[in-house]
């Protein structure tokens, strides 16, 4: 069986999910990616899927345990006011 | 005894203008102090960008020595902590450049992945949403630098896209496309199940 809409609708919807939770598509494609996904399953499952990777990305933003390390201005600390230290990048 | 670092919150725009002022005239007590506010989130970036405390360690010294000698050259047409957050990403793209011959990241510990036990879930909910948060952690460790310094910035940290792809050096339109295939590939990656299940 076929994919549901026109020819292409369905690589074309799994390629734009992330454009369609972000509200990054214009009126008319996000016509076109709704009516493909109302008929698709994997599109439909795709959009929540999206949605919650996004939310579960933000969510590692309470992430604990992360303090900058007190050694953090050392370098700054040694090179003084006219901050000659030599970088370790350089 | 000097605070530690990151442990206040940010100055008042009033305070930190003065900050800057005294730190572009070459006083290093003032420069620590106004970036101090940053430290904890710069330092987590890193952590973020290079899934490796030891590394995260070493270029957040050498962000924060970067940032005081340009300090005098900061005109202000961004905010402190968008510059500040640039250099972050400069650099660790420069250590990821410096380590490329290695295997690409290393997936953040489950220690700096451990989020306070909700008491709103049950064990089996919380186990389910520790197995997400390992499976986010290797899916960002393994997109390209770039990707994954896109997927970061606007998803993890919240910054709007602006903000975001002015840290990124790039512009709007690009940073949304690197946004998009780092979405699709960390999709890709995880799995429709484990993220909708979770969810």
């Amino acid at each position: 069986m076929g994919m549901p809409g026109r020819p292409g609708d369905h690589q074309w919807s799994q390629q734009h999910l992330s454009h369609y939770v972000e509200g990054d598509l214009r009126p008319r494609a996000r016509r076109r990616l709704d009516r493909h996904a109302r008929n698709c399953v994997d599109c439909g499952r795709g959009i929540r899927a999206m949605r919650a990777l996004v939310h579960a990305l933000q969510g590692l933003d309470g992430l604990v345990g992360a303090r900058a390390p007190a050694t953090i201005f050392d370098r700054v600390r040694l090179a003084g006011p006219g901050g000659s230290a030599s970088s370790q990048h350089a | 005894m000097p605070p530690l670092a990151g442990q206040r919150l940010p100055e008042p725009a009033g305070t930190e203008a003065s900050l800057l002022a005294r730190a572009q005239a070459g006083d290093v007590a003032a420069f620590e102090r106004l970036s101090s506010a940053y430290a904890d989130r710069l330092f987590m970036l890193l952590l973020r960008l290079l899934g490796d405390r030891g590394e995260a360690e070493d270029v957040a010294q050498e962000v924060m020595l970067r940032a005081w000698q340009g300090i005098s050259r900061f005109r202000g047409q961004s905010s402190y902590f968008t510059w500040l957050y640039r250099i972050a990403v400069n650099e660790a793209n420069r250590a990821l450049e410096k380590r490329a011959r290695r295997p690409a990241g290393v997936p953040i510990g489950a220690d700096e992945l451990q989020l306070p036990d909700s008491p709103l879930l049950d064990p089996s909910r919380q186990a389910e949403n520790n197995e997400l948060r390992e499976a986010l952690a290797r899916a960002l460790a393994e997109l390209p630098p770039a990707l994954r310094t896109a997927i970061v910035l606007r998803d993890v940290e919240g910054l709007s896209t602006q903000e975001a792809a002015e840290i990124a050096g790039i512009g709007q339109a690009a940073f949304k496309s690197r946004l998009h295939q780092a979405r699709l590939r960390a999709r890709a990656a995880i799995g429709d199940q484990a993220l909708v299940s979770t969810g």
